[in-house]
């Protein structure tokens, strides 16, 4: 068990200018579960093979523990990694997918088939001891490629979308399962993901990338409660934060004829006129239309739990809001007029020319 | 896939033809081999009274169980070595991809095109000049070197679609180089490794360029070589060079009987990632 630490850790694929990772700062605490999210380009998966060693460093150092592991072979790393496909070997029954390691390492065949069997154990996974991956299913081998990341004990566990292959069911019920497992191992694990649920729900903290660089690393409750910039404000939640780019006059900042309050420290802030107003779909009240923005209800999603309304507000009929009415509002139906209003400790302020969060 | 009739028809035909064209000679083969040793048969005839005994006559003629046991001794020769170093380079060119492997790949790759009968006459003098002519030695070594472009290649096919990630993950489970390639790879490349012994071992068998110019002694050469000798001795006694033909046949039948699905499995394989 070990911390990670990204010191400038740069990647550049031959033959491209940009680079994938770019100047990548991030320290792991020992034992954390740190959660790499981004759309796909955005250089989670090369940050977490350049820590796997199976990507080179082209600028910067990565550490494991004290051990600074910047050019030392995937190998000799002490590292397990879960890959997206499993890759899993499938000439080798499931207890020597999982024991491969420490067949490798020569260790002694009773210490072996303990360890083996204690990691199936832990992922219900005796009864397929003897089974070639090829009868498997997807959960279960994905539970086999835990296994051998398990059985390894290793400094850090690393994941690449190790859920994606599952269908939707499977995935909610071996996140928590992976998650409990993580903790009661206690070993730091990276997890990559490009789904923000994942990543909400798994990580102790979660990184977001976007073309190679990092946006804001923080616990899921900041990332939501504070985006640091308009893409994490985007990017994280769903159904996504409402983004309506409006401009300041004098009193504040100007919405559909109602005037929202800039601070000094905001307004210094300011590079231009244009602000962008960030209102994800539970911070809307529901007024009579002429309280609030005047808006059309389109479409109603029912969610059972909860229900998302599009409305399109009068004064942009090419703009759609997603509103999620709280449980003491009654769900609007399709083609209802109503009002918006934005409630005020529910409201994001990003300034439209650089995307950077206002003071608050 | 759904067919007319006249398209099931058609097809019907075409490999009926087909069939025929393929079988003829074999069907003229085995009629002529029963004929009575010394005649000269012609056409496709049974005889009056099958001479069953020329089977028998011709392998004591040729003194049969030599010459399979040289055929043996040149396969155990060829194949082995062929395959153990085919799958290495294999390996290298279609994974571990060091600095300039594409201008030693392109090199063997040019070896495919070339005519083996093109470099008869330089490696008669070579073999000669290595005191290695009339030994089986000249035709096991040459035969190492002439299928090693297809070997190669046959095995970098293979190995360029073996998944990354299955390579990645024994690196990261702790194995090297050697490891990864004798644990992980080559399991995986069985079916490949397999039907190239097969074919390796089919063009073994019927080599006879080669067995005739190299070797003068026929219980040195391979079974096919074995025939031009039979063809010294016998040119009149069309019969027994039939039944010798047939008997020469026989081993390649049952290797492809066995593995005939193998086999055609490979030569798709073949067709597929050529």
């Amino acid at each position: 068990m070990a911390k990670v630490i990204f010191e400038k850790a740069t990647r550049i694929y031959p033959g491209t200018q940009t680079p994938a990772v770019s100047s990548l700062d991030l320290e792991i605490e020992d034992g954390e579960f740190m959660v790499l999210v981004g759309p796909s380009g955005s250089g989670k998966t090369t940050a977490l093979r350049m820590l796997a060693g199976l990507e080179a460093v082209d600028e910067g150092r990565i550490f494991i523990g004290d051990r600074d592991v910047t050019d030392v072979q995937p190998k000799d790393r002490d590292i397990a990694m879960v890959f997206q496909n499993y890759a899993l070997y499938p000439h080798m029954t499931v207890a020597e997918n999982i024991g491969f390691h420490l067949k490798i390492k020569k260790r002694p065949k009773a210490e072996i088939r303990q360890r083996v069997l204690e990691a199936a154990r832990l992922l219900d996974l005796e009864p397929y001891l003897d089974r070639k991956p090829a009868r498997l299913s997807g959960g279960q081998r994905q539970r086999v490629a835990m296994g051998r990341a398990i059985v390894r004990q290793p400094q850090v566990f690393l994941m690449d979308e190790p859920l994606s292959n599952l269908d939707a069911k499977l995935r909610v019920a071996t996140r928590t399962q992976i998650a409990s497992l993580q903790r009661r191992l206690g070993v730091t694990t990276v997890y990559v993901t490009h789904d923000q649920v994942e990543a909400m729900t798994m990580g102790d903290r979660v990184a977001v990338l976007r073309d190679g660089i990092l946006q804001q690393c923080d616990t899921p409750r900041v990332l939501f409660d504070r985006p640091i910039n308009v893409f994490v404000a985007g990017f994280m939640g769903s159904p996504q934060m409402n983004l309506i780019e409006t401009s300041v006059s004098d009193g504040g900042v100007q919405f559909a004829g109602r005037t929202i309050p800039l601070t000094p420290t905001q307004r210094a802030a300011l590079t231009s006129e244009g602000v962008t107003l960030g209102v994800r779909p539970e911070g809307w009240d529901i007024v009579s239309p002429n309280e609030g923005v005047p808006a059309i209800v389109e479409i109603v999603e029912e969610l059972g739990s909860d229900s998302y309304a599009y409305v399109t507000p009068e004064y942009d009929p090419n703009r759609t809001i997603i509103v999620r009415p709280n449980s003491a509002q009654a769900t609007p139906h399709k083609g209802d007029h109503i009002g918006l209003v934005p409630r005020p400790s529910a409201i994001h302020l990003f300034d439209t020319a650089t995307g950077v969060r206002l003071p608050d | 896939m759904i067919l007319g009739r006249r398209e099931s028809l058609t097809g019907r035909v075409l490999l009926i033809i087909l069939m025929v064209v393929t079988l003829v000679p074999f069907v003229s083969l085995f009629v002529t081999a029963l004929h009575e040793s010394g005649t000269y048969p012609t056409g496709i005839s049974w005889p009056a009274r099958p001479h069953w005994g020329n089977f028998v006559e011709a392998f004591r003629a040729a003194d049969m169980g030599r010459l399979l046991a040289s055929s043996l001794l040149i396969e155990l020769g060829v194949v082995p070595v062929s395959l153990a170093i085919g799958t290495m380079a294999g390996f290298a060119f279609g994974q571990v991809r060091m600095r300039g492997y594409q201008f030693a790949y392109f090199a063997f790759v040019l070896g495919l095109t070339l005519p083996y009968e093109a470099i008869l006459y330089p490696l008669y003098y070579q073999m000669r000049s290595l005191g290695l002519l009339n030994t089986r030695w000249a035709i096991i070594l040459p035969l190492i070197a002439l299928f090693m472009p297809f070997s190669i290649f046959w095995m970098r096919a293979h190995f360029v679609n073996v998944p990354r990630d299955i390579v990645e993950a024994a690196r990261i489970d702790g194995a090297n180089m050697w490891q990864s390639f004798w644990r992980v790879q080559v399991p995986l490349a069985m079916p490949a490794i397999s039907s190239l012994a097969i074919l390796l071992f089919l063009w073994t068998w019927n080599q006879f360029l080669l067995a005739i110019v190299l070797v003068d002694d026929p219980l040195k050469r391979t079974m096919a070589g074995a025939l031009g000798a039979f063809q010294g001795h016998y040119g009149t006694d069309i019969p027994l060079l039939c039944a010798g033909s047939l008997l020469i046949l026989t081993p390649t039948l049952v290797v492809y009987l066995i593995f005939h699905r193998r086999f055609s499995t490979a030569l798709l394989q073949g067709a597929v990632k050529g």
